[in-house]
């Protein structure tokens, strides 16, 4: 058999592997327009200059090779016909599939906001081409705006700080990186920006951008009046799953491609992953995701199951914190909230009838994997007579006597 | 593959297994020598106690579906196709901590000196007699046994 698969990171690589393992003489190609393997959660060390592009790879050097597999970068699918089972490549070549897997991630978006989009020195923070156009701006600015204080804001603000630009980061909400952190986590982290030199416009909003005669966005104006400038601006207001070449293909597609429990596509034996399916843009599912896919273009029946995604670790200047689920309730009332606070340690646990609903842990996050699994299985810990922060895996403890693996006793 | 068996009602908490698991880990120490008060002594394997439940040994299950395997976007969790054991490269992680979030048991957790990379158990690969946690067990209460997976 032939499998096909377009995009080459997490979902796409974690199904190159699970197939060569499962079955290892499957002929597999894997087309990426990119000509790397990186891992796009470490930009920022690459753009900080902590890393090389070799040292972000997420797979071992020789891994094509190694695994015989075909893999054409630099190579981007611009048409499918799912009649005839191939793709078409931007270089005409006609790749035939007796199975497909559709990878492709997402993209950044530059919102329509006047100057913005026609501005030359404007990034997304996506892909290591970005990081590498950045990098080369890094050798001359000196004012580099970020917009958007997400994860991914955050991550090229550090990087830029890192690099000795004076970085400003300009946000919509009134806290920065807002869906993962509360009002007291998320200025935990600002104050440490600030340390660094970063300053913050919060609650605000960009209304247009200045361009100067070489075509630079130079002057950022803001819903309040104010104004910045900049060098050199990152965009990070966002993604959206990529998927342009499946258009005329008949494939379903609502802002995502649409797929069934067992990540098929309305088309038999086209099957879809990752960022590109829409219902989570994170590293751990895309992989969990690809390794579904492949196992069911396979012939098995396996289903997409775990999808939880409202969970994420952030570790900056040595500050880590876990969040997970509903950390922010609007109707705080109606919940309850407990905090528990030390002078490195916040914590925050919201429950209702002694389910757990969302967890923020700062400071110190060891051994807090099994919170997900609490939240996720919507586990009711009423009956477990203790304080909540004192649970542990421990209490849920049980063994398969087979295996001898973990299982959770509720 | 060999995995670590745990019998949860032998255990009493004498805590040997953290112990030689800290040694084990810092060159030349030995169980006289071990200076379990330093920063850079860390156990891979861990005892819970409280009064209902008594002593819970918590130790890396290696697993045959290794969330953290899953998680890691760095490529230093690995899953040895011949040994089945979950290995970790050090120099590839970014201390990102996906894996810590996702070990359903609470295993893995960040070191506490540098909080640049995370403490796993390695199964005292480099150790021809096995993992050290289990030769110090008074109790028997792990073993090492092979399972199929
Ligand atoms: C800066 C940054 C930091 C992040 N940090 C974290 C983090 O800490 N934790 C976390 O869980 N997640 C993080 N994420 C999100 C995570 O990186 C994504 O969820 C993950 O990369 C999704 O993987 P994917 O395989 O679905 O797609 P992508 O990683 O988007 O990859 C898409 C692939 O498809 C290829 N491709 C796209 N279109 C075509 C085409 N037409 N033809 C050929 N090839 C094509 C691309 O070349 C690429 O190989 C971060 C993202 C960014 C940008």
């Amino acid at each position: 058999m032939k499998i096909v698969i377009i995009g080459a990171s997490a979902a796409g690589i974690s199904a190159a592997k699970t197939i060569k393992v499962a079955e290892p003489d499957t002929q597999i190609v894997v087309i990426s327009k990119e000509d790397s393997i990186h891992s796009r959660c470490m930009l920022h060390k690459y753009l900080g200059h902590e890393r090389d592009a070799k040292g972000i790879s997420f797979v071992h050097e020789n891994f094509f090779a190694e695994n015989n597999i075909t893999w054409l970068k630099n190579t981007t699918v611009v048409d499918l016909d799912t009649d005839k089972k191939f793709v078409r490549t931007n270089d005409n070549q006609a790749i035939y599939f007796d199975k497909l897997l559709i990878a492709t991630g997402a993209s950044y978006f530059i919102p329509p906001i006047p100057g913005l989009r026609e501005a030359k020195n404007v990034y997304g923070f996506r892909d290591l081409k970005d990081a590498q156009l950045l990098d080369s701006e890094c050798k001359t600015a000196k004012n580099a705006v970020v917009i958007g204080a997400g994860l991914v804001g955050m991550d090229a603000a550090v990087a830029l700080l890192e690099r000795g630009l004076k970085v400003s980061v300009i946000e919509m909400m009134n806290g920065i990186m807002g869906l993962q952190l509360d009002e007291k986590s998320a200025e935990a982290y600002q104050q440490l920006f600030e340390e660094h030199g970063a300053e913050f416009l919060l609650s605000d909003k960009v209304t247009s951008v200045d361009i100067d005669e070489a075509g630079k966005g130079r002057t950022i104006h803001l819903a309040s009046g104010k104004s910045v400038c900049a060098d050199v601006i990152v965009i990070a207001a966002g993604v959206r799953p990529s998927f342009d070449f499946v258009e005329k293909s008949g494939i379903a597609t609502k802002n995502a491609i649409l797929v069934g429990d067992d990540l098929q596509t309305n088309i038999k034996g086209i099957y879809a992953a990752g960022d590109v399916i829409g219902i989570s843009g994170i590293w751990p599912n895309a992989m969990k995701q690809g390794k579904i896919a492949a196992i069911n273009m396979l012939g098995e029946k396996l289903r997409y199951e775990d999808r939880y995604a409202l969970k994420n670790t952030t570790n900056f200047y040595g500050l880590a914190t876990l969040s997970l689920g509903n950390i922010n309730p609007k109707l705080k009332e109606s919940f309850d909230v407990l905090i528990r606070e030390d002078r490195n340690n916040y914590q925050k646990v919201v429950m209702k009838n002694g389910i757990i609903l969302g967890v923020i842990m700062q400071g110190n996050i060891n051994s807090t994997g099994f919170w997900q699994y609490l939240i996720k299985n919507k586990i009711d810990v009423s009956g477990i007579d203790k304080d909540v922060f004192d649970l542990s895996y421990a209490d849920f403890y049980k063994v398969d006597s087979i295996s001898g693996e973990y299982l959770y006793a509720i | 593959m060999k995995r670590i068996i745990i019998d949860r009602e032998k255990c009493d908490g004498c805590l040997n297994c953290n112990v030689a698991c800290i040694s084990a880990h810092e060159e030349g120490s030995n169980f006289y020598t071990v200076n379990l008060g330093s920063v850079d002594s860390e156990t891979r394997n861990f005892i819970k106690f409280d009064a209902k439940t008594g002593y819970t040994p918590i130790f890396c299950r290696h697993c045959d579906e290794p969330e953290c395997v899953l998680s890691c976007m760095s490529g230093a969790m690995e899953k040895d196709p011949v040994t089945g054991h979950v290995k970790y490269d050090e120099s590839k992680c970014a201390a990102c901590y996906m894996c810590v979030m996702n070990c359903p048991f609470g295993v893995l957790k960040p070191d506490n000196k540098t909080r640049t990379k995370v403490i796993k158990c390695d199964f005292c690969e480099e150790k021809q007699d096995g993992p050290s946690c289990v030769k110090a067990c008074p109790k028997q209460a792990i073993e090492v046994k092979e399972v199929s997976r």
